[in-house]
């Protein structure tokens, strides 16, 4: 155990002194008994500004600084079981002069019995670490606010995503809930949204369209694609175009709107509109407006197209009756086109004005030496017909050698070429027309009735175009678009008053009546617009006819009354009767029967 | 008079220093500056009719630079845990405070103040973890050294809590 080191003595009290002042210590000595500090040699500067402690001796320590009370009482709890241990009381702070505070620290160290108590003022290295603590946490307080700021943006920002990813999702909800079928292409042309009813309409499934090219996605035709394309290249916000087809197991109808994202440009949202319900009763009302090249929608025409139809369905023979002119053959050419034959040889022969001969040659064919003049072996019409249809045109005008070996034809389904004992078998639906009367015919004996009975197992009656006057305007403006196509002659539309004349004329020629009008009146027209001095002057000289008769319908008495005044003024002409009533002699004739009124 | 020691603890920058100022002096100064050991204020208050003058230690700030010396611990009444507001994690520290003076004097008195209610927009300790703190028996005060809001009403409540003989602390070895 060392001894107590000493005070200095007094020869050394300069040197004492000088160390104690340099180091800026006030040395007190603890009277553990009193609790007296006393000063030890010289003190500080500093201890002479501290307002409490100016004197030699601290009496009242409690008074003088509490935080040193505390810590001396410290201090004594600690030597008691160290009591060499020197302690030190860290850093403190006590009032300065003036208004000031200056900080100070303690250090309590046993000198044997004699107990010393150091009191450092801190300086500038204390300051020195005061600064850097200082800086340090107001970095960590700038570094704090910083982390919190990016967190507050960090939560607004995954808030806005989230309220941006709800309204997407509700709009996305919204679109598929609307059944809007529209789609997203991408600065390529490549989908990058479609929606669940533009799916539908493509027919695809959702990992087949999108990241894919909008045309290998639509199933357009070609010239659709171009106009596509077109339309995407175009330099508009906003286009429209269609109806496009898209192809495929169910053909669709589409039209498109087509929108520039106003955000990007270059990227695309296309609206698809399904128009195959409207295509289809667009198409139906066309069919009804014109069936193949018939045109025409009155009642009368629009039973005839459903005749058509019907007969289409069977492979029966069909007589066709009509007035010259009201297309009788278009109709042939409609049931063969509707029929299961649509595919094979349709032929039209007219039988009006041929020998026996001439007639059954043409029909049937003929060996060669059958005849003078028969160099060859030649099939006939229906043998060139095999699988198809045959139009006979004029058949109530066949010589009576001819009805019999057709009846045969009709009856084994096999022809005979002329000059030939061996049978042929043939394959050919008969269609045949007459503007005769046949009944009558038969009646007379011009015509076998087991023939008649043989061709009419379906008939078809053309009405006169006298009697569906409601087609006009629309005949006349088909056959007018027609000419000018043919002719490069721009000619738009007939004028009401010329229509009206059209209206108003008897038609005794029928639709080719009205064709050759209305082309005559094309290559007189001067204007876009085919005006009443264009038509030819029959129609025109009979304008002085009061239209408006033509137009009532006439009930059985007032028609039998008009056949009579006509058969009357013509004195008994039947041919001129018809001729100012507008109607072919058989008509009259049959008409007459009908109405029982055989004139006088 | 009774004197009684209170020892003002909290991490850095919460505001021990500004409220002791605005509680003795009514003042308030914008400028931080770090408190780097120890400073003790004193006031006298009345409660119950009997004065009592506080003694004040306005500890440093708890952080990784400086803890809290026990020894300053020693020989205290109370103590008041200062939270910021604005700093969330001013609450895990007051925690660490609040067990190292069980540990070192025993369950004294004390109060909460959460500091900075002039910026309470800006809390990051919301009223979920008040009403946790609450259910742990934890006195909470908010108030703004600022504005001189709430700061009477912290000291006056330790002050009663002093005065209660059955809140004094036992002899603590």
């Amino acid at each position: 155990m060392t001894s107590p080191s000493p005070l200095p003595s007094p020869s050394d009290t300069g040197l004492f002194n000088q160390v104690l002042s340099a180091l800026d210590i006030a040395l007190l000595e603890w009277e553990m008994n009193s609790g007296v500090l006393k000063l030890q040699g010289c003190a500080p500067m500093w201890w002479h500004e501290f307002p409490v402690a100016s004197g030699a001796a601290i009496l009242d320590l409690g008074h003088w600084s509490p935080f040193l009370r505390d810590f001396l009482t410290y201090v004594q709890q600690v030597w008691k079981d160290e009591p060499e241990r020197t302690i030190a009381s860290g850093p403190w702070t006590e009032p300065d002069q003036p208004n000031g505070t200056m900080t100070l620290e303690a250090r309590a160290l046993p000198l044997g019995p004699r107990k010393l108590v150091l009191i450092e003022r801190l300086g500038s290295d204390f300051e020195n670490m005061r600064s850097i603590v200082q800086r340090a946490r107001e970095r960590m307080l700038v570094e704090d606010s910083t982390a919190k700021s990016f967190r507050h943006t960090e939560t607004r920002l995954i808030g806005q995503l989230e309220a941006s990813e709800r309204t997407k999702d509700d709009a996305l909800a919204l679109l598929q809930q609307l059944g809007l079928a529209a789609m997203v292409l991408d600065e390529r042309g490549q989908v990058t949204f479609a929606t669940d009813r533009t799916l539908e309409m493509l027919g695809l499934a959702a990992r087949e369209t999108l990241g894919r090219p909008w045309d290998q996605v639509f199933s357009f035709r070609k010239e659709d694609r171009l106009l596509m394309q077109h339309l995407l290249e175009g330099s508009t916000p906003t286009c429209s175009g269609g109806p496009f087809c898209l192809e495929g197991a169910c053909t669709r109808w589409i039209e498109l709107e087509i929108h520039r994202d106003v955000r990007h440009p270059t990227r695309h949202i296309l609206v698809l509109n399904d128009r195959t319900e409207i295509h289809a009763l667009r198409q139906a009302l066309n069919e009804q407006a014109s069936f193949h090249d018939l045109v025409g929608k009155s009642s009368a025409m629009l039973r005839v197209y459903q005749l058509v139809r019907d007969v289409a369905q069977v492979d029966t023979t069909v007589l066709i009756e009509g007035e010259t002119g009201t297309g009788k053959e278009l109709i042939a050419r409609a049931i063969h086109s509707s029929s299961s034959r649509k595919n094979k040889p349709f032929i039209a022969a007219n039988c009006a004005g041929l020998t026996d001969s001439i007639l059954t040659s043409q029909l049937f064919g003929h060996k060669r030496g059958a005849f003078t003049g028969a160099i060859q072996d030649q099939q006939g019409l229906f043998e060139a017909a095999e699988g198809g249809t045959l139009f006979l045109d004029e058949i109530g005008d066949i010589p009576p050698q001819v009805q019999t070996a057709l009846l045969r034809v009709l009856q084994e389904k096999e022809i005979t070429r002329l000059g030939e004992a061996k049978p042929r078998a043939v394959n050919v639906r008969v269609l045949a027309a007459t503007h005769h009367n046949l009944s009558e015919d038969v009646l007379r004996g011009s015509f076998r009735a087991d023939l008649l009975y043989r061709i009419r197992i379906a008939r078809v009656q053309l009405p006169p175009l006298r009697e569906r006057r409601e087609d006009i305007p629309l005949l006349a403006q088909s056959i007018l678009g027609e000419i000018c196509a043919a002719t490069g002659k721009r000619v738009e539309r007939l004028h009401p008053d010329t229509l009206r004349l059209l209206m108003s004329h008897s038609w005794p020629g029928n639709v080719r009546e009205l064709k050759s009008a209305v082309e005559f009146a094309v290559i007189s027209c001067k204007r876009n617009e085919v005006c009443p001095e264009d038509l030819p002057p029959e129609i025109t000289a009979a304008s002085v006819v009061p239209s408006s008769s033509v137009f009532i319908p006439l009930s059985n008495r007032d028609e039998k009354t008009r056949l009579l005044v006509a058969l009357s003024e013509a004195k008994g002409n039947r041919t001129e009767a018809a001729k100012r009533l507008g109607i072919s002699r058989a008509t009259l004739y049959r008409r007459l029967v009908e109405l029982d009124s055989q004139p006088h | 008079m009774m004197q009684k020691k209170v020892c003002m603890l909290g991490g850095f920058a919460v505001g021990k220093t500004s409220l002791v100022r605005r509680f003795v002096t009514n003042m308030f100064s914008e400028h931080y500056q770090t408190t780097i050991g120890v400073t003790v204020e004193k006031k006298t208050v009345t409660v119950d009719h009997q004065d009592m003058m506080l003694m004040l230690w306005d500890l440093y700030g708890e952080d990784e630079f400086q803890h809290v010396r026990e020894s300053y611990l020693r020989g205290s009444s109370g103590y008041i845990l200062v939270l910021d507001g604005m700093r969330k994690a001013t609450l895990d520290t007051a925690h660490m405070l609040q067990q190292t003076v069980v540990r070192t004097v025993g369950p004294l008195p004390f109060v909460a103040i959460i500091n900075k209610s002039d910026l309470q927009s800006e809390w990051e300790i919301d009223q979920t973890i008040i009403e946790q703190l609450r259910e742990q028996g934890w006195p909470v005060f908010f108030g703004s050294a600022k504005l001189g809001r709430g700061v009477e009403e912290l000291f006056g409540h330790l002050a009663t809590l002093l005065m209660d003989p059955s809140l004094q602390p036992r002899a603590h070895s």
